[in-house]
């Protein structure tokens, strides 16, 4: 079955089965591994991508139900990989392992754009989703932060940790 | 969309297989007087007007009458990777075999070319066949017959200028004596009253014509109104909602149980493009209305659909709670996901569900569904919950260009339960539903193949 | 010399006798690592350039002053990378925007090649400053003569050689002076090093090299290594880890799933993946719906009715027994003093299954190319796989290379490189053709390595004063190290052999009279699954038993458990600590603590009902390797509900000198948060032989709104650096446990600490 769609903003079509799982088809036909396989089951956050400029889980989302839309993955999210978050996200020096970021700034992408000041409860919401096994949560609430101040044109926080050196 | 093909063909199925349950049962009533009522001639076939015959203006109006009464959602093949729009054979399968749609593209063999606009239009007012047998009510004349004649002249127009397209559907393979057509005389003779829609003077002309719409061409209640033992629609229950074989269609009168009420802005939004922000997405059979159907109709109509039923479910009088009721949702919203949480049900809600549905206050986003607020968690049942977890929602259906995923191979029948019943525990102020883990196993029998091919 | 000395002593030795540089030329024209500049960071193979010069196997320069620093440790989000690269370029002074990276493959060159332990800065910190200095002499000579001066009126800096009035780059030197000399390592050992004072990169906030590519989806992976030509492949689990044999196989649905190839039944000589079946498919996807539709019937081994429950009873019934175990510490005098107490109190406290749930599931592609085997992974320990991949696949270890992507995660899983057996056992079966076998979650988990259930019981004999006059401690758990690396293990005082991961953190640093602590294998265990080295080892729950039962020892005696605690550390005897690892012994431990206290004025804070605060304090990961941890929890508990809220965290480290502070802090909040997640999150129970959660519909690992607020400080130290991969878990559990007492008097002795556990307890308080 073919299937047509936009990806990163240029048209695709991919000869697939309709009830493949997005994320392989991204990984594996297009060659885009950007976008990472944790739990298969929606509950960890690590394959998100945006479809219509939502998050969205690639590991259980057809590939039929994704006909006609816009998907977005990290490799496209910004084409010098310099949105905002990204930004932050190296700031902040966010990743660890790194396996589940690129789930993490799609998420909060889009976090972003549904909550452009978010409070620390809104994080929680949405962020909730996405699980960090490396616990990077820390930097990750900092990072968003920090990115929605830049975005608005606002001094970022301070990089670094929260540690004293005494 | 492939995922929801098998729902929607069980949802026609459905008003088959109640109608084949009539049709034993008014042969058993069925006498000699019955004969003669149920008798009807064969039209004379004619040759297949030339497209030239009608003129543009009827054939563009007879198109607007086709999507309003979603032709081409059951006479286009969608299995077997689909067919040429109208060219019938969509499978409708019952227990007791399959009977497929015939093709209404006016190919004279296999199509309806060599019918007359006579014969097609008592096929619309009287549910006969041009060869005098009887239709299925699967067909839903019951509704087509309130159709203008102007209306049905037009859409003649309309479908005999398609493209012919030379399809036999397959054979049915319903048995006998359920394949006896005459018997559903007797259903008609009991359920049946032919007539043209006759508009209310107590109302104006924007709510009269919505209610010609939606009673007729759209046929609304052949969905959401409950069904006798015979399958006829029960008058006296109309729009209470009703189960199309897993999905429920909701009540569209002041039975819709959510705590926001279905305003006529909610509503034009829900049938326009397919998404009522307060409610939810149309899935599963509603899926193809708004996008596919109701889209082509001028705006005025849409409104005027959403006008009637507002009307009908008393809006203007219930809706001065909805600020309130907007507001408790949005508390609800948040319960459990932000700080600590050990519950081990808030926290299968919290990985597979929260990110997309997690609200803040004063109002849901757009794109972000707020459960506290949608149909699916208030109905009687948990049936819409269970089918939208399952099937997911396609970019083309609900909120345009969005997709939702399918949980099929990720949540067992325990997980589906548990994320139901903790939702309407702290989402809603409705009772409890029973039996949660045996009706999401019974929902999942419900999709022949699975949606997704995913891991676990 | 240390413990991991000794033993990566050993695999040196045997790993260079066995043969010379064979992979060479391969091996260094096919590396991974990060090139700068930062924005055009990648991960893919490049070609290494000539003209370099090389001084020792760790580090080159080349003609245009990059300077490439060889890391054979797993990167898996510590930033080892550039944590080691830290210590080589500020010895040799190089100009850090010109340091690049390389994670390199599995040469015997590098001798032991194991990620874990938290020892990578540890172990590394001595040789990569040699090996710095060797470069930094070899610049200055050389720079001197193009010069035209003396080494001794030369000075090196950012790159640069300065003397004379004029300086010259490291680069230019390299291109003008073709430098060749080479180092031994007796030779690296006699060079000066720098002065602390003198040190310009090692403390210094950096960005860390690995980071860059992980925010725009470029960095590479295990799983996202792709080669022409290869299949997919998922396996199909048995029932039992062990024991399990094949009876039959039916393909006859399978082969209705487009993309089905066919399935292979491993024979496995190394023992490792015993009744495991491989599904082969031209895609993933059809693979994971094959292995589903593919019928196996199997005879399972004798574990597969084992329970969790069982495993305990086990554990206590080991206890129980005087015979048996291993005496880590045998004191002369530790029976006489426990019968001669005016009191004995004794507790045991438990500890549940714990899984990795490492975020990247475990995958390897496997191909024979060239008269070789070659293995694309994550893995933490290649010198512990490469061996059994030999055994396995009946060839000399000479004949496999493994290519060590970035990992998705450690924490101890891919030090049991297990996966990579039946990738080539499957690509064996298929005539050497590149096989990627991914496992799903579910497999994944099934077959986890887990951190293995625990039992510990503590007895303490107590004067009339109330002072702890003798000690006994037992220690009973599935041990990884017995399964997986016997070899590895250490010695008792008994010479029987004991695993160090299974006990480590029960060898405390307090006074406590004489002692025994005896380890116990709990063989049911062993059978049942592979043991595995989980984050912070068996440090993850001997301080759950000891910081608790001191804390009980304490309200009995109604002492201050923190005056306690520092009355016991005095630092003498075996306490006292020797150069360089333990500098000071227990008085570091009581300084750590004591800060702590300090901070969260302790004794001096008066907060809500039924919130308190707790601590705990421990020594990291072992004893040869003490990174003084001081940590303490402020919960709520919900008395109705049992519910226990974490509130915030504090801990004060002294881990002696931190080469990279950013990611030092990065790794103690990590490993914090996994502390509360096994306190209070996660956890799990064996059920019919094999862990019962398979995903997080069940398995409820600690998400972002589950953090506590958290302050952690390090001492400033000029010591030499300790690990600091671990040690932030091993205090929490005991810091919130000794909390959740101080808060409602109800106290818990197993882990994870579930609601009901706390109702149950505080029914106890109230009933008693
Ligand atoms: S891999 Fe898709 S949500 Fe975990
Ligand atoms: S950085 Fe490793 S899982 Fe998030």
């Amino acid at each position: 079955m073919k299937t047509t769609f936009e990806l990163n903003g240029k048209p695709v079509s991919v000869e697939a089965p309709g009830d493949t799982p997005l994320l392989w088809v991204l990984r594996d036909d297009l060659d885009l591994t950007g976008t990472k396989f944790g739990c298969g089951i929606g509950e960890c956050g690590a394959c998100t991508v945006h479809v219509g400029g939502r998050a969205t889980r690639s590991c259980i989302t057809p590939l039929s139900s994704i006909e006609g839309a816009a998907v977005t993955t990290i490799e496209g999210l910004d084409p010098a990989g310099e949105h905002p978050v990204q930004v932050a996200w190296r700031d902040i020096q966010v990743p660890q392992c790194g396996y589940c970021q690129s789930g993490q700034i799609m998420q909060a992408a889009s976090l972003l754009k549904d909550y452009p000041h978010p409070t620390d409860d809104e994080i929680d919401g949405v962020m909730g989703g996405s699980l960090c096994r490396c616990m990077t949560y820390i930097r990750i609430r900092k990072a968003i932060k920090q990115a929605a101040a830049q975005a608005a044109g606002q001094p970022g926080e301070q990089t670094g940790g929260d540690a004293t050196h005494g | 969309m492939v995922n929801d093909t098998s729902s929607r063909h069980r949802g026609a199925f459905t008003l088959l297989k109640r109608a084949v349950g009539a049709a034993i049962l008014a042969g058993v009533v069925g006498g000699g007087g019955f004969l003669a009522y149920a008798w009807y001639p064969s039209i004379a076939p004619i040759a297949k007007p030339a497209a030239s015959s009608f003129s543009d203006e009827a054939v563009r109006r007879g198109a607007l009458v086709a999507a309003a009464g979603y032709c081409a959602e059951c006479h286009t093949r969608q299995d077997r990777g689909g067919g040429p729009a109208l060219a019938g054979d969509y499978a409708m399968e019952t227990p007791f075999g399959a009977i497929y749609s015939p093709n209404i593209t006016p190919d004279p063999e296999t199509g309806i070319g060599h019918w007359s606009e006579a014969a097609f239009k008592r096929a619309m007012n009287r549910g006969v066949s041009r060869d005098g047998s009887h239709l299925y009510p699967a067909f839903p004349f019951d509704h087509f017959t309130k159709v203008s004649d102007q209306d049905v002249a037009d859409l003649y127009a309309y479908l005999m200028t398609r493209a012919p397209v030379h399809m036999e559907h397959r054979a049915n393979t319903v048995p006998f004596p359920f394949s006896i057509r005459l018997l559903q005389a007797g259903w008609k003779l009991m359920f049946f009253t032919p007539g043209r829609f006759r508009p209310d003077p107590n109302h104006d002309t924007q709510w009269n014509r919505g209610a010609y719409l939606a009673e007729g061409d759209a046929h609304c209640g052949s969905c959401h109104t409950p069904r006798n033992l015979l399958g006829a629609e029960k008058a006296s229950h109309a729009y209470d909602g009703a189960v199309i074989d897993g999905w429920i269609a909701p009540p569209l009168n002041d039975h819709n149980p959510t705590p926001v009420v279905w305003t006529e802005d909610e509503l034009f939004a829900y049938l326009r493009h397919g998404v009522a922000p307060l409610h939810g997405s149309a899935a599963g059979p509603m899926a193809p209305v708004p996008h596919q159907f109701l889209s082509q109709l001028p705006e005025s109509d849409v409104r005027a659909i959403a006008h009637y039923y507002a009307d009908l479910d008393h809006a203007a009088a219930r809706a001065g709670q909805d600020q309130a009721a907007i507001a408790v949702a949005m508390a609800q919203s948040k319960i459990d996901l932000t700080g600590p949480q050990t519950d081990p049900d808030a926290r299968l809600y919290q990985g597979a569900c929260a990110a997309c549905h997690y609200n803040a206050a004063p109002a849901p986003v757009s794109g972000r569904p707020e459960l506290a607020l949608n149909n699916a968690l208030w109905l009687d049942e948990p049936n819409n919950l269970f089918m939208v977890m399952l099937h997911g929602i396609g970019a083309a259906e609900g909120q345009d260009g969005i997709a939702m995923p399918s949980f099929y191979a990720g949540l067992s029948d325990a997980d589906m339960a548990r994320i139901a019943a903790y939702l309407r525990r702290t989402r809603t102020t409705r009772p409890p539903w029973t039996d949660l883990e045996k009706k999401a196993a019974a929902m999942r029998a419900t999709l022949k193949t699975p949606p997704i091919n995913a891991s676990h | 010399m240390g413990k991991l000395e000794r033993i990566a002593a050993r695999q040196d030795g045997r790993a260079l006798s066995r043969r010379g540089f064979l992979l060479t030329a391969g091996g260094a024209g096919f590396v991974f690592g990060f090139a700068r500049p930062a924005s055009a960071a990648q991960t893919y193979p490049s070609a290494v350039p000539g003209g370099l010069f090389e001084p020792t196997i760790w580090c080159a320069i080349g003609p245009d002053g990059t300077v490439n620093v060889n890391i054979i440790r797993a990167e898996m989000g510590q930033h080892v990378g550039t944590a080691l690269a830290r210590i080589i370029a500020d010895e040799m002074e190089a100009d850090w925007d010109k340091v690049k990276i390389t994670q390199v493959d599995t040469d015997p060159k590098w001798g032991l090649m194991v990620t874990g332990g938290s020892w990578s800065v540890w172990m590394t910190w001595d040789v990569f400053r040699q090996a710095g200095a060797a470069a930094r002499t070899v610049m200055i000579e050389e720079g001197a003569k193009l010069l035209g001066t003396t080494p001794a009126a030369c000075s090196a800096r950012n790159g640069m050689v300065t003397g004379n009035g004029r300086s010259i780059s490291y680069g230019d030197i390299v291109a003008r002076g073709r430098p060749t000399r080479q180092f031994t390592p007796d030779d690296m050992a006699k060079l000066p090093l720098k002065p602390a004072t003198e040190r310009r990169l090692i403390g210094k906030p950096v960005a860390a090299l690995d980071i860059p590519a992980k925010t725009t989806g470029q960095a590479i992976y295990g799983i996202d290594v792709k080669i022409d030509g290869m299949v997919y492949a998922r396996p199909k689990m048995p029932p039992t880890r062990y024991g399990t044999k094949v009876l039959s196989v039916d393909e006859t649905e399978a082969r209705t799933i487009p993309g089905y190839q066919r399935h292979v039944v491993l024979d496995d000589p190394s023992g490792i993946v015993p009744g495991w079946v491989v599904v082969i498919a031209s895609t993933y996807p059809a693979a994971i719906r094959a292995a589903d539709a593919l019928k196996v019937e199997w005879s399972p081994g004798e574990t597969h009715t084992v329970t969790e429950a069982e495993i305990i009873a086990h554990g206590h019934a080991l206890i129980a027994r005087p015979d048996g175990g291993t005496y880590v510490f045998d004191d002369k005098g530790t029976q006489d003093a426990l019968h001669e107490a005016s009191r004995v109190m004794e507790r045991s406290y438990t500890c549940a299954s714990v899984a990795h749930y490492q975020l990247e599931p475990v995958n390897a592609i496997a191909r024979h190319i060239d008269g070789q085997w070659e293995i694309h992974t994550g893995n933490q320990w290649q010198s512990l796989v490469l061996p059994q991949l030999a055994k396995a696949l009946a060839v000399p270890a000479e004949q496999i290379v493994m290519r060590t992507y970035l990992l998705g995660g450690g924490f101890g899983r891919r030090l049991n490189g297990d996966y990579a057996v039946p990738a080539a056992l499957a690509s064996k079966a298929l005539g050497g053709v590149p096989v990627k076998l991914i496992l799903t979650r579910s497999d994944d988990m099934a077959f986890d390595s887990i951190r293995s259930p625990s039992v510990q019981t503590i007895r303490a004999g107590l004067d009339p004063q109330g002072h702890v006059t003798g000690m006994r401690y037992d220690a009973v758990a599935g041990w990884p190290t017995e399964v997986m690396a016997p070899a590895f293990m250490q010695k008792g005082v008994d010479n029987k052999p004991y695993d160090q991961f299974a006990v480590a953190g029960a060898d405390h640093w307090y006074q406590v009279g004489p002692m025994q602590l005896r380890a116990i294998s709990n063989d049911l265990a062993n059978r049942t699954f592979r043991p595995g080295w989980l984050r912070s080892v068996s440090a993850g729950w001997t301080p759950w038993a000891l910081e608790s039962f001191l804390d009980e020892v304490a309200h009995d005696l109604k002492k201050d458990p923190l005056a306690m605690r520092l009355s016991m550390l005095t630092a003498q005897g075996r306490n006292a600590g020797s150069a360089p690892d333990s500098n000071g012994g227990a008085k570091r431990q009581a300084a750590v603590l004591q800060r702590l206290a300090d901070k969260i004025g302790w004794g001096r804070t008066t907060l809500p009902a039924d919130t308190a605060l707790g601590l705990a304090t421990s020594f990291g990961q072992e004893r040869g390797m003490p990174t003084w941890t001081a940590g303490a929890a402020q919960v709520h508990v919900d008395r109705k509900t049992g519910v226990v809220t974490c509130q915030k965290l504090w801990l004060v480290i002294d881990a002696g000198t931190i080469v990279d502070p950013g990611g030092a802090l990065a790794q103690t909040e990590g490993a914090a948060l996994w502390g509360l997640s096994m306190a209070l999150f996660e956890g799990s129970e064996i059920v019919g032989g094999t862990i019962r959660d398979r995903n997080l519909d069940t398995y409820t690992p600690l998400r972002i709104p589950d953090v506590p607020d958290m302050d952690i400080e390090f001492a400033d130290s000029t010591e030499k650096p300790m690990g600091l991969g671990e040690p932030g878990v091993t205090v929490i559990a005991p810091a919130i446990g000794n909390a959740v007492f101080n808060a409602v008097g109800a106290r818990l002795r197993h882990l994870p600490i579930r609601p009901e556990a706390v109702l149950a307890a505080l029914h106890d308080t109230t009933t008693a």
